[in-house]
């Protein structure tokens, strides 16, 4: 069942000549894992932006068509209620820390407290959603003593808390190191696995391809290719319009006209398709 | 880096057991005797018999007293030049040129440091002994707006990390060879280029945090609740009536003796 449908979206942010997002039309699967791949300026962000209700109630401007998760629209709903939707984590960490506690458990239960959630179920809650994204040994340090990868952790967490039907996360490991990153993908993996509904937008190819269900590739606001990681992160279309494409991919389809891929090969996303590929071609 | 700007010391006592309205009524009303009430010697009897003894009770007496002595100068400052430069007076004590010392003005000096002191040290005992989010959550609670606390407490956490930041920048352009040390004039000229980024960058960051509490429901209008309960006990309210009374007296006096 589709539990998030964007029908017609066109928006144009205020004071700007053109529309970032153009005709949008997606419909997202309960559980399903849909990646967002696009150049800078693709409207990424923007998508993120409309599914979790910034758009129209944050950024003004004109927006056209509707977004409606579990058959309520957003415009039909304020932003502080659409959060148990949509929830938004972002790229700075940094950024995401409300700055108005003084431990990551408080941080946690700051979106309850402010959706007067009462105390008792406060804790309950905030104690399992720090189990699911395994940070519970943080609970005392301040938000700010810690890493990006645990600060990006807290704010997934403290999305998490407000239990939100569909997770949206605009590049979540952009601004991180390798092994905060990992850190942060494997919570995200468990919980799609757990049945959540994710919408991320990644540059990571090797990561769609092992993670997504579905991949969106945007081009100046428009769906360019729709399909699974495969059809998508592979197709020639992607390299000629600027797209960053895995390298492994990059490779063997160089190798191709010299004879060095399997012409009935897929082409390769991740290392281990490369070295597959790469080792039938050998005599 | 100090990760917050906060003079909160975590200890258990019976000051810190008291609900924060309570201690700041407490601090009020000591301000306000010692600025308005008709006897002179009421700002030195309440520091030492009043705000002494509390940052004992508090156990917080030993970081009290390295405040409240890094306050002398700034006292000891003000007392001096009241000393010196109040007008009239006729008991002249020590004269040198322009500058003369009457004990009138001696007097009139000595009240107005005490008074000084008495205001600055009993903040400084309330903030050692109140955490600033307890405070916080306790006024919303009592219906101030949710956004004013916000701001409050969220600046607070901020400044230390904008100086880090500003840190950063300066260890950037230096490094790039600008000369941020020497004569007074250099170091102003040096400030302009930090200023910049440091400003800039953090409006950047007021939209991007926005987004981020919004994304937790900050703009909700149902009743907020807080996760830690704050004491409020039959004792609070019986000080604050005490302390509201002292206040009325305070005033009452005043008028009465004027």
């Amino acid at each position: 069942m589709a539990v998030l449908k964007l029908h017609n979206i066109t928006y144009q942010y205020p004071l700007t000549e053109t529309p970032v997002l153009k005709n949008i039309n997606l419909e997202v699967q309960e559980g399903e894992f849909l990646a967002v791949i696009g150049p800078n300026g693709a409207g990424k962000s923007t998508l993120c932006y409309t599914i979790s209700g910034f758009v129209p109630h944050f950024y003004k401007g004109e927006l056209n068509g509707t977004v409606e998760i579990a058959g309520v629209e957003t415009h039909e709903s304020s932003l502080s209620q659409w959060v148990v939707n949509a929830g938004l984590v972002f790229q700075n960490p940094f950024n995401q820390i409300s700055g108005a506690k003084y431990t990551v458990y408080e941080e946690i239960a700051f979106g309850l407290e402010n959706t007067g959630v009462p105390r008792e179920e406060m804790r309950e809650r905030v104690d399992r959603a720090m189990a699911l994204t395994g940070i519970t040994d943080l609970s005392e340090r301040s938000p700010y003593s810690l890493s990006g990868g645990q600060q990006q952790r807290v704010a997934l967490t403290s999305i998490l808390v407000m239990e939100p039907k569909i997770l949206v996360l605009d590049e979540p490991t952009s601004q991180m190191d390798p092994i905060g990153s990992r850190e942060v993908l494997k919570v995200i993996k468990t919980l799609s696995e757990r049945g959540m509904t994710v919408v991320m937008v990644e540059h990571k190819m090797e990561w769609i391809a092992s993670f997504a269900d579905r991949v969106i590739a945007l081009y100046e606001g428009e769906i360019l290719l729709e399909g699974t990681p495969e059809e998508v992160l592979t197709s020639p279309e992607l390299a000629i319009r600027g797209f960053g494409i895995s390298r492994y991919t990059q490779v063997a389809r160089q190798a191709g006209p010299l004879g060095l891929w399997p012409p009935d090969q897929r082409l390769p996303i991740t290392l281990d398709e490369a070295v597959d590929g790469f080792s039938r071609s050998q005599p | 880096m100090r990760e917050r700007l906060s003079f909160y010391i975590p200890r258990q006592s019976p000051v810190h057991r008291l609900n924060p309205l309570t201690k700041i009524l407490i601090t009020f009303t000591i301000i306000i005797m010692a600025f308005f009430s008709p006897w002179y010697w009421t700002a030195p009897l309440l520091i030492v018999f009043v705000i002494f003894p509390m940052s004992v009770i508090a156990k917080v007496g030993r970081e009290f007293l390295f405040a409240a002595a890094r306050l002398l100068p700034v006292v000891g400052f003000i007392f001096v030049m009241q000393a010196l430069f109040l007008p009239g007076g006729r008991t002249i004590l020590w004269q040198f040129g322009f500058l003369k010392v009457t004990l009138e003005n001696l007097m009139a000096a000595f009240l107005v440091a005490m008074r000084i002191f008495t205001m600055v040290s009993s903040f400084i005992l309330f903030l050692l002994t109140t955490h600033p989010s307890e405070l916080m959550s306790d006024l919303t609670r009592r219906k101030l707006p949710s956004t004013f606390s916000y701001v409050i407490i969220s600046t607070l956490q901020i400044i230390p990390q904008m100086q880090a930041k500003a840190n950063t920048i300066i260890s950037a352009q230096r490094s790039r060879g600008m000369d941020t040390q020497g004569s007074f004039t250099k170091r102003i000229g040096a400030l302009f280029p930090l200023v910049g980024p440091l400003v800039f960058g953090s409006l950047v960051e007021v939209e991007e945090r926005a987004i981020a509490i919004e994304a937790r429901g900050f703009s909700s209008t149902l009743p907020k609740t807080s996760l830690h309960e704050i004491p409020d006990t039959r004792l609070d309210r019986s000080i604050r009536w005490l302390m509201l009374i002292l206040i009325l007296g305070t005033f009452a006096s005043k008028l009465w003796l004027s």
